[in-house]
C-alpha cells in the first residue's frame, strides 16, 4: 500500500515540477526565474560550499572549543523551549496535515492508520528537505563555517527531530485526553514539572556558587555570564544532554567530529520514531476538521482577507445609489471588503479623536523636543507608505483575480473597472495619511534639538500641497502591483499554481525594483511642474503662499499620468484572457 | 439575437473551438450538448465576452461582442455552473452593487418579487458562506436578471438545485424565452434540453456536428427503431453508440440470497 501512496507523492511532485517548468517557455515567467536564480546564487549559494566563512559585519567570530559548547547548549535550551510548547499550547487532538483530496481518496481506502503515519512522515520530508535547504543557505550566509555536509545534514536532524517530537506529541496529548486529563491539567502538569526542574538548577547555582549578586544583573554581559555559568555546569548540561545531541552534527567544525556526533543524533531520531510508530491513536476525524480548515484559509487568500479570518457582515461604507460612476461600485465592494473600519463615520471619528489632542498637544508643549520628533516619525511613515502602504492594502485586481470572469462580464469599458479597482487601497491609505499629515501640522511646531522654530502658515503651506499630491502617488504607487496581476497572473493564483521558491523571489524581485523605477520616474515629471510654479510664484509672492499652488500644479501632473496609467491598464484588461493563463 | 460565424479559440496550438457559425432568434432555447470537453464551456465564455475569440465574430442584440463590448454586455447574462459572489457582499449588497453597475435605476422594484419568486426575500442579510450552493445560484440569478437581459447563457443551470429549484429553474427559463429573450444552455442533462429546448446544437472536439430543431434532429438521426430519445440521438450523433448504456437492456438479477 505504502508504494500507492509513494506514487501519489512523487507523481504530484513531478507534475507540479513539470508545470511550472512549462511556464518556463513564456518569456515573463523566464525571467523571473533568471533573476530570482541570480539573486539566490550571488546572496546565498556560493557561500555554500565554501570552506572559508564570508567575511564582514555578518561574519561570526572564530569557532572556538568553547564557543562551540556555548553554542551547543543555547540550542539545546532553544529546542527545549520549541519542544515544551508542544506539551504546553495546543489544545486539539491530534491531526495529521492531509488535503481534501488525500483525505476523501485515503481514509476510506483500505489503508492501515500506520501506513497513513509513513505517508505523511515521508511527505513532510519534502518539506523538511526544502527548509534544510533554506536553513542551511542562510547559515552559510550569515557566518556559520564548517563544512556544506554538516550544515546540511545537521539541519535535516534538527527539522526531522521537531517533526517526530511534534507528532508523537500530539499523539501523547490526545491520549492524555482520551484517559480524562484536560489540557489545562495537562498544562498544569508541565508547568509543575517544568518549575521543578528549574528550581532543581537554580538551588544546585545558589549552593555551589554564590547566589546572585547585584553586580551579576549590572548589565547585558553580566547576565549572560551568569547565566552561563549556570548552564555549563551542574544539573544542566546533564539535563539537555538528549537535545545537545541533537545539534552537536549541525556544531561540527570538521567530518571527523561529524561522523562522530551524528551516530548518537540518528539512534534519537530512530527512538523518536519508534515511539510515534507505536502510538496508536485516532487521529481522521481531527484531519478532516484540519484539512477543511485549511481549504477555508486558502479561500480566504484568494478572497484578499487573513487565512482565518471569518467573513462578517460589514456596514455599507456609504450609501450606494443605483445610478452613477460605475467605478464608485468598484470602491464601495473593495471597501466593504477591507472591513467595516473603513466607514465614512470611523473616519470622521479617528480624525476627530486623533486630531484633537494632537493640536492641543502642539500649542501645549511648544518646548519639548519629543513632540515635534513624533510628527517627523510620522512623516517618514507618510512618505514609507507610499510604497510598503500598496504591498500590504490589496483591495483591488490582487483580491479580484479569482473573480476575473465576473469583472469581464460587466458592460463597462477596462479603464473603468481598473479605476474602480484602484479606488478602495488609494483611499484608504490616503485618509489614513491625511490624518498623520494633520497631526504632523499641528505639532511640528519646530525642528528637534536646536532647529529653527516652524510657524504655522509654512505648516499649514507644506501641508496642503502634501495633501493635494498623497492621493496621486497613492494611486501612481498602486498603478504597479495592478498591472502586474494583468501581466503575471499566475504569480498572484494561490495553491499549486501560485508562485514559489526561485521564480517568487524573482517575481518580488523585478516587482519592487520596477516599482520603484515607475515611481521615481513618475516623479521627474512632477518635481518640474512643482519647481517652474514656484519659481515663477516666488517672483510674485513669498514662497509660503507658491507652495500649495506648486503642490497643486504637481498634482495635476500626476493625474495626468494616473490617467493614462488608467487607459493602458484598461486596454490590458479588455485583452486580459486568464484562461490562457492556466495553460 | 445571437449570431455566431466563424468562432474560433486556440490555447496556443489547441484548438478548443473551431470554425462554430449558429444563430439564436429572440424567444427561441438553444441547448448546447457535447461530451466533456468538447468545447462547450469555453463557447459560452467567448459568446459572453468573458475570454477573447481568436477568430470569428459574435452579436449579441446586433451589438458585435469583440468591436462594442459594453453595449453587448449590456444586453446579455451569463450564469456559469459554479455560482461566482464576493465572500464579503451579503444577497442585499450584491444586488445593490450588480445595479449601479449595470444602472439599474428602480432595482428594487425588480429585485423585490425576484428574491420573492426565488424564495431568497428573508435571507438577504446574509453572507455567502452563510448560503447553500442552490442558494448562491439563486443569488446569481437575481443578480444576473436584474437588468433585464435580451440574451442569456446557462452553464449547467441545474447544478446544486432541489427539485422544487430544478422545476422553478424550467418554469424560468420558458418564461424567459416568451417574453422575447434568446436563450443558450449548456447541459449535460438531455432530459432538460429536450423539455425547454426548441433546438440543439451538438459540439464534439470542438466542432459543431449538428444544429436545428429537435424536430429536425430526430428525422436525421432518428433510427429504423422508431421512437428515439435525445439521450439515444446524442450517442448516435457523436459517435459513442457502442459505448451507450442501453436502457431497454435490463440490469442483471442480484443472485439469490442464501437461506
Amino acid at each position: 500500500m505504502i508504494s500507492a501512496l509513494l506514487y501519489l507523492q512523487w507523481h504530484s511532485t513531478v507534475n507540479r515540477v513539470v508545470t511550472r517548468v512549462k511556464r518556463l517557455k513564456k518569456p515573463k515567467y523566464l525571467l523571473g526565474f533568471i533573476v530570482g536564480g541570480l539573486y539566490c546564487y550571488f546572496y546565498f549559494f556560493r557561500f555554500l560550499f565554501q570552506a572559508r566563512r564570508p567575511s564582514g559585519s555578518m561574519a561570526l567570530p572564530e569557532v572556538t572549543p568553547e564557543l562551540t559548547i556555548a553554542l551547543e547548549m543555547l540550542g539545546a535550551l532553544a529546542l527545549f523551549v520549541i519542544l515544551l510548547s508542544a506539551w504546553i499550547f495546543p489544545h486539539e487532538r491530534a491531526a495529521l496535515n492531509f488535503t481534501e483530496a488525500e483525505v476523501s481518496f485515503l481514509f476510506p481506502a483500505p489503508v492501515k492508520r500506520r501506513t497513513l503515519i509513513h505517508f505523511k512522515l515521508l511527505r513532510s520530508q519534502w518539506a523538511i528537505l526544502f527548509t534544510t535547504l533554506i536553513m542551511a543557505l542562510l547559515s552559510s550566509r550569515f557566518g556559520r563555517g564548517g563544512s556544506a555536509l554538516a550544515t546540511l545534514a545537521g539541519w535535516w536532524v534538527i527539522l526531522s527531530m521537531l517533526n517526530l517530537h511534534f507528532l508523537g506529541a500530539s499523539f501523547a496529548r490526545t491520549k492524555l485526553m482520551d484517559a480524562g486529563i484536560t489540557p489545562w491539567r495537562r498544562r498544569g502538569i508541565v508547568l509543575g514539572a517544568l518549575t521543578l526542574i528549574v528550581g532543581v538548577i537554580v538551588a544546585w547555582g545558589w549552593r555551589t556558587f554564590s547566589p546572585p549578586q547585584p553586580a551579576d544583573f549590572a548589565g547585558f554581559k553580566t547576565i549572560i555570564a551568569y547565566a552561563k555559568t549556570q548552564l555549563e555546569t551542574g544539573p544542566a548540561p546533564w539535563l539537555l544532554y538528549p537535545l545537545r545531541l541533537v545539534v552537536r552534527p549541525f556544531l561540527a567544525q570538521n567530518i571527523a567530529d561529524f561522523l562522530w556526533a551524528i551516530g548518537p543524533a540518528l539512534a534519537l531520531l530512530v527512538a523518536h520514531y519508534v515511539w510515534v510508530m507505536r502510538s496508536n491513536v485516532a487521529f481522521e476525524e481531527a484531519s478532516l476538521a484540519l484539512a477543511q480548515r485549511r481549504a477555508e484559509a486558502i479561500t480566504a487568500v484568494r478572497s484578499g482577507s487573513f487565512p482565518g479570518a471569518r467573513h462578517k457582515r460589514r456596514r455599507d461604507p456609504f450609501r450606494l445609489r443605483p445610478t452613477g460612476a460605475p467605478a464608485i461600485a468598484l470602491l464601495w465592494k473593495n471597501l466593504i471588503g477591507a472591513g467595516s473600519v473603513f466607514t465614512s463615520r470611523t473616519v470622521i471619528l479617528l480624525g476627530i479623536i486623533v486630531c484633537a489632542p494632537a493640536v492641543i498637544i502642539g500649542v501645549n508643549l511648544r518646548g519639548s523636543d519629543l513632540v515635534p520628533g513624533i510628527g517627523l516619525f510620522l512623516l517618514m511613515g507618510i512618505a514609507w507608505s507610499l510604497l510598503i502602504g500598496p504591498q500590504v492594502l490589496r483591495h483591488d485586481f490582487r483580491s479580484d483575480l479569482r473573480n476575473a470572469d465576473l469583472l469581464k462580464l460587466y458592460p463597462l469599458a477596462g479603464w473603468r473597472i481598473v479605476l474602480g479597482e484602484l479606488l478602495a487601497p488609494a483611499v484608504i491609505l490616503t485618509v489614513i495619511q491625511w490624518i498623520a499629515l494633520l497631526v504632523a501640522a499641528a505639532i511640528i511646531n519646530r525642528i528637534p534639538g536646536s532647529g529653527p522654530v516652524v510657524p504655522g502658515l509654512t505648516r499649514v503651506s507644506i501641508a496642503l500641497a502634501a495633501a493635494m499630491l498623497l492621493p496621486m502617488l497613492n494611486l501612481i504607487s498602486l498603478l504597479i502591483p495592478n498591472a502586474a496581476v494583468l501581466l503575471f497572473p499566475s504569480w498572484f493564483q494561490t495553491g499549486q499554481n501560485a508562485a514559489q521558491g526561485i521564480e517568487a523571489t524573482g517575481q518580488r524581485l523585478i516587482f519592487m525594483l520596477g516599482q520603484t523605477l515607475v515611481f521615481m520616474l513618475s516623479l521627474i515629471p512632477a518635481a518640474i511642474a512643482f519647481a517652474a510654479v514656484f519659481f515663477l510664484g516666488r517672483l510674485a509672492v513669498d514662497w509660503v503662499f507658491t507652495v500649495p499652488f506648486a503642490g497643486l500644479a504637481a498634482a495635476l501632473m500626476l493625474a495626468l499620468e494616473v490617467g493614462v496609467g488608467v487607459m493602458l491598464l484598461g486596454k490590458l484588461f479588455d485583452k486580459f484572457d486568464l484562461s490562457a493563463e492556466s495553460q | 439575437m445571437i449570431e455566431v460565424a466563424g468562432l474560433t479559440k486556440l490555447y496556443d496550438t489547441f484548438v478548443a473551438v473551431e470554425e462554430l457559425s449558429f444563430s439564436v432568434r429572440s424567444g427561441e432555447v438553444l441547448g448546447l450538448v457535447g461530451p466533456n470537453g468538447a468545447g462547450k464551456t469555453t463557447t459560452l465564455r467567448c459568446l459572453s465576452g468573458i475570454i477573447p475569440a481568436s477568430r470569428g465574430t459574435v452579436r449579441i442584440a446586433g451589438h458585435d461582442i469583440a468591436a462594442d463590448p459594453i453595449a453587448a454586455k449590456r444586453e446579455l447574462a451569463f450564469f456559469s455552473d459554479e455560482p461566482r459572489l464576493f465572500d464579503y457582499l451579503t444577497v442585499e449588497q450584491h444586488l445593490a452593487f450588480t445595479a449601479r453597475i449595470y444602472g439599474v435605476a428602480n432595482y428594487r422594484d425588480i429585485s423585490g418579487p425576484l428574491l420573492d419568486e426565488l424564495e431568497m426575500s428573508d435571507k438577504v442579510h446574509l453572507l455567502p458562506g452563510e448560503l447553500s450552493r442552490g442558494m448562491k445560484q439563486k443569488i446569481a440569478i437575481a443578480c444576473g436578471l436584474l437588468h433585464s437581459p435580451k440574451v442569456i447563457f446557462f452553464d449547467e443551470p441545474l447544478t446544486g438545485l432541489d427539485p422544487y429549484g430544478i422545476r422553478r429553474m424550467k418554469d424560468s427559463i420558458v418564461r424567459r424565452a416568451q417574453e422575447g429573450a434568446a436563450i443558450l444552455i449548456s447541459s449535460h442533462l438531455l432530459h432538460l434540453l429536450e423539455e425547454v429546448c426548441s433546438h440543439v446544437l451538438i459540439l464534439k472536439k470542438g466542432r459543431k456536428i449538428f444544429d436545428g430543431t429537435l424536430q429536425e434532429i430526430t428525422r436525421q438521426y432518428a433510427s429504423q427503431e422508431g421512437d428515439t430519445t435525445l439521450e439515444q440521438i446524442f450517442f448516435r450523433a457523436t459517435g459513442d453508440g457502442e459505448k451507450a448504456p442501453s436502457p431497454a437492456t435490463p440490469s442483471p438479477a442480484p443472485p439469490p440470497l442464501p437461506g
